[in-house]
């Protein structure tokens, strides 16, 4: 058990270091460099080999590469030449805005997204299931960025309830943050629940008809028992991969949701970084975003093993 | 019950945010947070200095030199030596009085190596400046300038209390404290910066009590901000965003010209565009207006005749520079093209339209027998491995005064000088431009060059760029007029709240 453990933190490992790699070829293998993306129409003469001395272009990509990864690993960044601050300074209250806007989103929604799906697998084929798989069929077609159009007009234009776009500095207070967070947070939402609860009622919809709870009715058991005590705990098995990939698509979701409400966290910071050509910046956030994701895939793996037993037998 | 409890909690929380009298304008956060209140920072908050300082001279509506600290002005006949009398009985928003020392103490500090500002090249002219008496000073230059009153009139030639800045020319100073129509009250660069109107301005007080500078990068997110009225006014929209505020009760659409272009230059030293009938029968192949109207659609663009001065500059000339397809054969046939011409252009998408610019005169140079090859670059490392480098490729500039532009773009040997022009006589002329003391002259002169651009240069600039600005409804007293010249303490708000 402890090997498989230590397996799984060592794949974690591995994609990371693979995956920093390949962003930082891909940032090699554009046309120019950090300086000449900098200075665009000054990159000549001495201002660019200033430039080019003070951020050690002139060394061989292998020790470039090496250094990035010793500094990442102990937190630091490097410096954004465009923003001129070091990259820890910009990302740590960005990265705090949109743990607050994701984590509320995942918080609000994985619940009520189970529940929902524990009442439309219950209830399969009657009108509140059809409802609702169809409410969730919507809501999983519209792109994000259309559903969040469709709420500012109507929330903040017309109505006018809650600001169209975020005009709060990145470092301000969790009350100043919240009437802005809201309609974000809604967005968000509705995917994430739509995902969520279509794989519970499939899920639960399995476990109704297994043997076992066929047994069980035969028995006699009250109903409302054998939903909560022989359904959902099984249910939830294959309910809960899908909640990582859910939650680990949030990461992209975010980075659209930010930039339509114009909400100061880490995805706003990437397409800036993107526009400017902040090249250490870009590497930074990417860098970030995948260690996310494969942490969450990683938790997810962890929680399936502490949950099914079968699966911690050899093999898997 | 309870639902409509919610409901009105929320519209209260909506409304308490804006109050009235309180003008809210977005700034693009341009250096990410690194807003620095003094004005010849390269990190200059704009938005802010624009209201917290006062210059010596602003622009007037003719677009030349009008009173603002400095009442009046004179040169002395070789234009070396310029006395500025200045506005008495004006303070600072601390309380110290506005005096000739500050003046040279604002003007001096330009030239700091320390500071290295972008100000310090077009200042290097100043040799010194004298105190003559609390309220005149005579600004001694190292050449001759016959237009030095422009050159005060840049947007970050701002006047400070050199009391506040503790007299040391080699520190920024970001106190805020200056003599303009608005008070510093708060500076959040990523967030809300407030001011409050200045009750001692030297000027008619301003028409709002507050003014909000609002941190929005995103022009997508400045929109839906003025849709929601988050703000009152964005400075620019782009053509596909002017619908949603047309025919709108609550928005005023305003069209306003700019000195901002997209080209296409010809390097002058390299063949075919060595010789300049080549160059002249590529441009006059060009339908000006329809291209305009393809690129940049109705009411976007003023044409112009392959010169940089832009019509709200006092220098600019008009001249006919329309589409002459015989015309342009004929020159081809001159130079040795009589079956027709083979260039590659470089394009990439580097500013506003550059891409759509070039396919279109790909499509009118045709007419005239010219076949252009679009070789389409990478934006990335565009103006290091593009820009300069080949020898037809596209360009684009922000706004200039005239005599900056034609320095900086045309003066042979100059960084920026894109199509390479060597004209001595171009030189000359720009020397004597610039110690020209009479204004009717100096303007025959800088007509000069600009026929000169037009009839031999390298440089295809076939229209300048409109800026679409946007206004809420409520906002009285902006005039179209480009972003320098608008005086935010004659702007009213009406109505309360939002």
């Amino acid at each position: 058990m402890p090997s498989l453990i230590l397996r799984r933190f060592g794949f974690a490992a591995f994609t990371i270091g693979f995956v920093s790699i390949v962003m930082f070829a891909a940032v090699e293998a554009l046309p120019g460099n950090v300086c000449t993306s900098f200075l665009q129409r000054f990159a000549q003469g001495p201002r660019l080999e200033r430039c080019i001395e003070q951020q050690g272009l002139e060394r061989p990509a292998m020790v470039r590469y090496g250094d990035w990864v010793a500094g990442a690993v102990q937190g630091d960044f490097g410096y954004s030449l465009k923003k001129r601050k070091p990259i820890n300074e910009l990302i740590w209250e960005r990265f705090r805005n949109t743990a607050l806007l994701g984590g509320l989103a995942a918080l609000l929604a994985i619940p009520f997204a189970i529940f929902l799906g524990i009442a439309a697998g219950v209830r399969r084929d009657r009108s509140l299931d059809l409802s609702l798989s169809g409410a969730a069929m919507l809501a999983m077609t519209i792109p994000e960025f259309v559903t969040a159009t469709a709420l500012i007009y109507v929330f903040a234009i017309v109505l006018q309830w809650f600001p169209a776009v975020t005009i709060v500095s990145p470092g301000a207070g969790f009350m100043q943050m919240l009437p802005n967070i809201v309609l974000p947070v809604l967005v968000l939402s509705a995917v994430l629940v739509a995902h969520i609860m279509r794989m519970m009622r499939a899920s639960v919809i399995d476990v109704m008809a297994s043997d076992y709870v066929q047994m069980a009715r035969l028995k006699g058991v009250p109903e409302r028992q054998i939903i909560w005590k022989h359904v959902v705990p099984n249910a939830m098995i294959p309910a809960l991969n899908v909640i990582a990939l859910t939650v680990a698509w949030l990461l992209a979701g975010v980075v659209v949701v930010e930039k339509v409400f114009n909400y100061p966290g880490l995805g706003t910071l990437m397409i800036q970084a993107i526009f400017d050509r902040d090249l250490p910046l870009v590497q930074a956030i990417a860098l970030i975003f995948s260690v996310i994701y494969v942490g969450v895939n990683l938790a997810a793996d962890l929680a399936a093993l502490a949950l099914d037993p079968r699966l911690r037998r050899k093999g898997h | 019950m309870k639902k409509s409890l919610l409901l009105s909690a929320a519209i209260a929380l909506a409304s308490t945010a804006a109050t009235a009298e309180t003008l809210r304008i977005p700034h693009e956060l341009g250096f990410g947070g690194a807003e620095s209140m003094d004005p010849i920072s390269p990190q200059r908050f704009y938005e802010a200095i624009q209201n917290v300082y006062s210059r010596l001279v602003r622009q007037g509506e003719d677009g030349r030199p009008s009173p603002d600290l400095a009442l009046e002005w004179s040169a002395t006949p070789d234009a070396k030596e310029w006395t500025f009398k200045l506005r008495p009985d004006v303070t600072f928003h601390n309380g110290n009085a506005f005096t000739a020392e500050d003046v040279a103490f604002s003007l001096m500090r330009t030239q700091s190596e320390t500071i290295d500002s972008p100000t310090k090249g077009v200042m290097g002219i100043i040799d010194h400046v004298d105190v003559v008496d609390p309220l005149t000073v005579k600004v001694v230059l190292k050449d001759s300038h016959a237009d030095f009153p422009l050159l005060t009139m840049d947007y970050r030639i701002k006047m400070l209390d050199a009391e506040t800045c503790g007299g040391d020319l080699d520190v920024l100073c970001e106190s805020g404290n200056g003599t303009g129509p608005f008070e510093l009250v708060d500076l959040d660069a990523l967030g809300t910066t407030t001011m409050k109107r200045f009750e001692n301005y030297y000027g008619s007080k301003a028409g709002v009590e507050n003014l909000e500078l609002i941190a929005i990068a995103d022009q997508d997110a400045r929109v839906a901000a003025l849709q929601a009225g988050q703000i009152d006014l964005v400075y620019s929209v782009s053509a596909e965003q002017v619908p949603l505020f047309a025919n709108n009760p609550n928005f005023t659409v305003q069209s306003v010209p700019s000195g901002r272009w997209v080209g296409l230059v010809m390097n002058t030293q390299e063949a075919p565009f060595n010789d300049p009938r080549v160059r002249k029968a590529i441009r006059l192949s060009a339908d000006r207006d329809a291209l305009g109207k393809l690129v940049y659609g109705k009411g976007g663009y003023i044409v112009s005749c392959d010169h940089p001065v832009w019509t709200g500059d006092q220098y600019r000339k008009e001249i006919d520079c329309s589409r002459d397809v015989d015309g342009a054969k004929a020159l081809l046939a001159e130079a040795g093209y009589a079956n027709g011409l083979k260039v590659e252009l470089f394009v990439s998408d580097i500013s506003e339209g550059a891409v759509k610019l070039a396919e279109v005169l790909q499509n009118q140079a045709k007419d005239a027998g010219i076949e252009i090859e679009l070789v389409p670059a990478p934006a990335d490392g565009y103006w290091g491995d593009v820009w300069m480098k080949e020898a037809f490729f596209a360009t684009g500039w922000s706004q200039r005064p005239a005599d900056q532009i034609l320095n900086e773009a045309y003066r042979s040997g100059a960084a920026w000088n894109e199509t390479a022009w060597n004209s001595a006589d171009f030189d000359a002329k720009l020397g004597a431009a610039r110690s020209e003391l009479d204004f009717g002259k100096r303007k025959e002169l800088y007509g000069e060059l600009q026929d000169e651009l037009w009839e031999t240069g390298g440089s295809f600039i076939p229209v300048h760029l409109n800026i679409t600005r946007v206004l809420s409804s409520k906002i009285g007293g902006l005039p179209p007029v480009e972003g320098f010249s608008i005086r935010y303490e004659d702007v009213t708000k009406n109505g309360s709240g939002s």
